[in-house]
């Protein structure tokens, strides 16, 4: 009878659709990415947890607060003192300050880059070292290999007075 | 090839006359958008031109946080029993790879801008720190949606990690305020009250987050339509499959 052909109902083997091939056939590449996002992710962690919490010391904590202490490498955070900033034989040398505090810093990678310039809020990637001058008298110098140059979340159109452009640095928040 | 030729018999094109019209309309609020962020604004005080990486940088930023907020609320609706339509997760897959896409953009933006400004391309503050982990988070959200399965059961797994993934943003946004960073405090949405940008700087920092805006919402609506049809294209690869299989029972 045709009819029993119609309503075959022996197990038969198990055709693969065209839907079940293709999931089957994304599942890898997106395992491979969430592999891969895993790896990524921790990194990112590791490096949160490790670097950008606490990502600087302000120059008054330096040696007081807890992770700010004198002996080891330190990223530290000041406003560019006005009328510090020398450069000589690839070294750049200046002043910063917070909440009172003053700190020298030599920078030996030459010029800092970005928008660095006096009275905007740098931070300084280095260790304080002991510097003997000349005259035998010994300072303490933070000396640093990286710059990272702060911007204000204030923003003022720049016009043709030179005057007011030159103070507008100096008159940003630290 | 059979694939190709069901699609394209059936539905056609993912355009209306409506998402031309509003195409149109991005098209031009972007052509605003670069006539005032490139020539119209002035420079800054401080940064100079590099001030107009702004106009890219904040304005992806704020959609993308948009993006993945509508990717939370269209993942609520389909968990939602009484609205389970796959239509809300096309939405949230559809707007999260938007907003991954415009998240990208701000991470490159800011790259650049840090450079310019900073001095360094990257740094391990917690401003980026946070951005960049928000952007893989959502990568991990696109690649939970392609791990295969039902429609059903991709909507479900994809849902949950949205609501998770979500919770990231107050995070970032506060990040500069909660931990000490070398990026600067929100100029428009801080805690503050004060704005802190020139007048004709915030106006195209506002009319690109307006424009960035349509084009995301241009983009979501031919994306989820594109997300229909490969649903569809699924569901009728099967049924093919199921009417193949019949035949090839009635002549045994």
């Amino acid at each position: 009878m045709g009819s029993d052909k119609s309503i075959e109902l022996s197990p038969r083997q198990v055709v693969p659709t065209a839907s079940r091939v293709r999931a089957r056939g994304r599942r890898w590449p997106a395992l491979a990415v969430l592999a891969l996002v895993f790896i990524g992710g921790g990194v990112v962690v590791t490096k949160f947890l490790s670097s950008a919490i606490d990502y600087y010391c302000n120059v008054d904590e330096v040696g007081v607060k807890d992770g700010c202490e004198a002996g080891r490498r330190l990223r530290v955070q000041g406003n560019v003192e006005e009328g510090t900033v020398a450069s000589a034989g690839g070294v750049t040398t200046f002043a910063i300050s917070f909440n009172g505090v003053e700190m020298v810093v030599r920078y030996v990678n030459g010029d800092p880059g970005g928008i660095f310039q006096e009275c905007v809020p740098v931070v300084v990637h280095g260790r304080l070292v002991d510097v003997t001058a000349a005259d035998g008298t010994v300072t303490l110098v933070f000396e640093g290999d990286h710059v990272d140059v702060k911007h204000s979340n204030e923003y003022a159109a720049a016009n043709d007075d030179r005057l007011d452009q030159a103070e507008a640095a100096c008159s940003l928040p630290a | 090839m059979r694939r190709t030729e069901i699609v394209s018999t059936n539905t056609g094109t993912t355009g209306t006359t409506f998402t031309r019209w509003f195409g149109l309309l991005a098209v031009v609020a972007l052509a605003l958008v670069a006539v005032f962020g490139l020539v119209l604004s002035p420079p800054d005080v401080v940064q100079g031109e590099s001030v107009r990486i702004l106009y890219l940088h904040v304005g992806t930023v704020w959609v993308a946080y948009l993006a993945f907020v509508v990717t939370a609320v269209s993942s609520a609706a389909y968990l939602w029993k009484r609205s389970s339509s796959l239509t809300w997760d096309r939405v949230a897959g559809a707007s999260a790879e938007i907003g991954v896409l415009y998240m990208g953009v701000t991470l490159l933006t800011g790259a650049l801008w840090g450079r310019l400004s900073w001095g360094t391309f990257w740094v391990w503050d917690a401003r980026v720190t946070t951005t960049a982990f928000m952007f893989i988070t959502y990568i991990g959200y696109l690649a939970v949606r392609g791990l295969g399965g039902s429609h059903r059961q991709r909507a479900r797994r994809s849902a949950v990690v949205a609501l998770l993934a979500v919770l990231e943003i107050p995070l970032v946004h506060f990040s500069v305020e909660l931990w000490r960073s070398v990026h600067q405090d929100a100029s428009v949405a801080g805690r503050t009250t004060d704005v802190t940008l020139d007048g004709l700087m915030l106006f195209t920092l506002l009319l690109s987050t307006v424009a960035f805006t349509l084009v995301y919402v241009w983009f979501v609506l031919h994306r989820q339509r594109v997300l229909a049809m490969e649903d569809a294209l699924d569901d009728r690869g099967l049924d093919y499959a199921l009417i193949e299989r019949r035949r090839e029972g009635a002549m045994r």
